[in-house]
């Protein structure tokens, strides 16, 4: 059998909650200046 | 795997929690810079010489270097709960890529992938059930490949699998197949989209609509061009806001036959299976429109998103494991197999249809 172990549906939306959080947190920092310009 | 490795470390303190996620967010970031300057260097190279070559985006040199480890070495213990966060940054990656759509953009491009995934939802559940008759299946594996296949790979399928008190191992059957499909997808996709001279937006819709898993998918589009990724995200958003709606389906029809426990409040059970990161794309997406970011600041959210998304192809590589995948009963490979070819051939002509009257 694969090795592959289906996990609590709980942390798929902490790991929704914790994505969107950071995101969020990046879009201020870009926001307000404090972080400067992101290069590809 | 990587979602064992997250949970071996749910009992640490959470420092050590985060300590132990560096090595492997090191090798993500490592194998997706590596990829990144192997494409520069290519067309450095090719242009110096006055050679024509197509440009091979990092998204693929990241999944081959990230596929050739796993597969050589393997990845060392110490990587594996950092290299399983490749998901996170996926789900980052999308919020943020909703600094690049206008509200409008989205409802356009939304509204026309929803009414696909509602045909196509339709078509392929009724179509892998039949298979899963013909082939002899459990009928809750078959439900659960049926849920992978059609809506959003292994997040529907763990999402589900509680919902319809399904077996551990017909989950890891039906996750093992969905991983190997969209393993293949992204080889596969890219050249039919090429050999059909698809649009961008033709072929990113069709990527979304039909690659199972969101990394997959994402990458597939992203190895079409830049704007094609784009859209291939917006579709399989709109694709995994659905989740909820087909769980409960299942949920549903399993309790009516005493198979699983009753769903005392469907709207509750709605709102715990919906994905956040679908709001937390909208409300960028909002806030883009509305015009709180200026131009420099959305190229500087463009970029985050797609440093994120570096890390994800990394990690797509890295947590294939080819020889897993092969241990697997043939039974569901091929009747997942089988269904997602029906599913590409569907979701092509439907996008073909879209294409011609909704005018893309």
């Amino acid at each position: 059998m694969p090795e592959i172990i289906p996990t609590a549906p709980r942390r798929g939306l902490s790991l929704d909650l914790y994505a969107v959080g950071l995101a969020l947190i990046l879009a201020l920092l870009v926001r307000f200046n404090i972080i400067p310009p992101v290069q590809w | 795997m990587a979602t064992a490795a997250i949970s071996s470390v749910g009992s640490e303190t959470p420092v050590r929690r985060i300590v132990a996620l560096i090595p492997g967010l090191l090798l993500l970031a490592a194998v997706g810079y590596a990829g990144k300057i192997i494409e520069h260097s290519i067309a450095v190279y090719t242009k110096a010489n006055h050679i024509t070559f197509p440009n091979i985006e990092y998204v693929l040199w990241a999944i081959v270097i990230g596929l050739m480890i796993a597969n050589t070495t393997g990845v060392p213990r110490i990587f594996e709960a950092g290299v399983a966060t490749y998901e996170f940054w996926l789900k980052a990656g999308i919020v943020l890529l909703g600094s690049r759509f206008l509200l409008g953009d989205v409802w356009h491009l939304g509204g026309i992938s929803l009414i696909l995934v509602a045909v196509a939802l339709t078509l392929s559940l009724s179509f892998m059930h039949l298979l899963g008759r013909a082939f002899k299946l459990k009928p809750k594996l078959t439900s659960l490949l049926a849920i992978g296949s059609a809506i959003c790979g292994v997040s529907a399928i763990i999402a589900a699998k509680p919902s319809i008190d399904a077996d551990d191992e017909d989950a890891s059957y039906a996750i093992a197949a969905i991983l190997a499909l969209g393993a293949i997808s992204l080889f596969t996709f890219p050249l039919i989209g090429h050999s059909l001279h698809l649009s961008d937006k033709a072929y990113g819709l069709w990527t979304g609509l039909a690659v199972d898993n969101t990394a997959e998918a994402t990458a597939a589009g992203a190895l079409y061009s830049d704007a094609a990724g784009k859209v291939a995200v917006l579709a399989k958003t709109t694709r995994n806001a659905l989740i909820g709606f087909v769980v409960l389906g299942y949920a549903i029809y399993w309790s009516s036959r005493g198979q699983a426990q009753a769903v005392s409040n469907k709207a509750a059970f709605l709102w715990k299976k919906f994905p956040r990161f679908v709001l937390g794309f909208l409300l960028i997406s909002l806030l883009a429109t509305v015009g709180v970011f200026s131009k420099p600041q959305l190229t500087s959210l463009a970029n985050l998103s797609r440093w994120a998304f570096l890390l994800t192809f990394a990690g797509v590589g890295l947590r294939t494991n080819l020889r897993e995948l092969g241990k697997q009963g043939w039974k569901p490979f091929a009747v997942g197999a089988i269904g997602e070819v029906f599913i590409a051939l569907l979701t092509l002509g439907l996008v073909y249809g879209a294409d011609r009257f909704l005018h893309l």
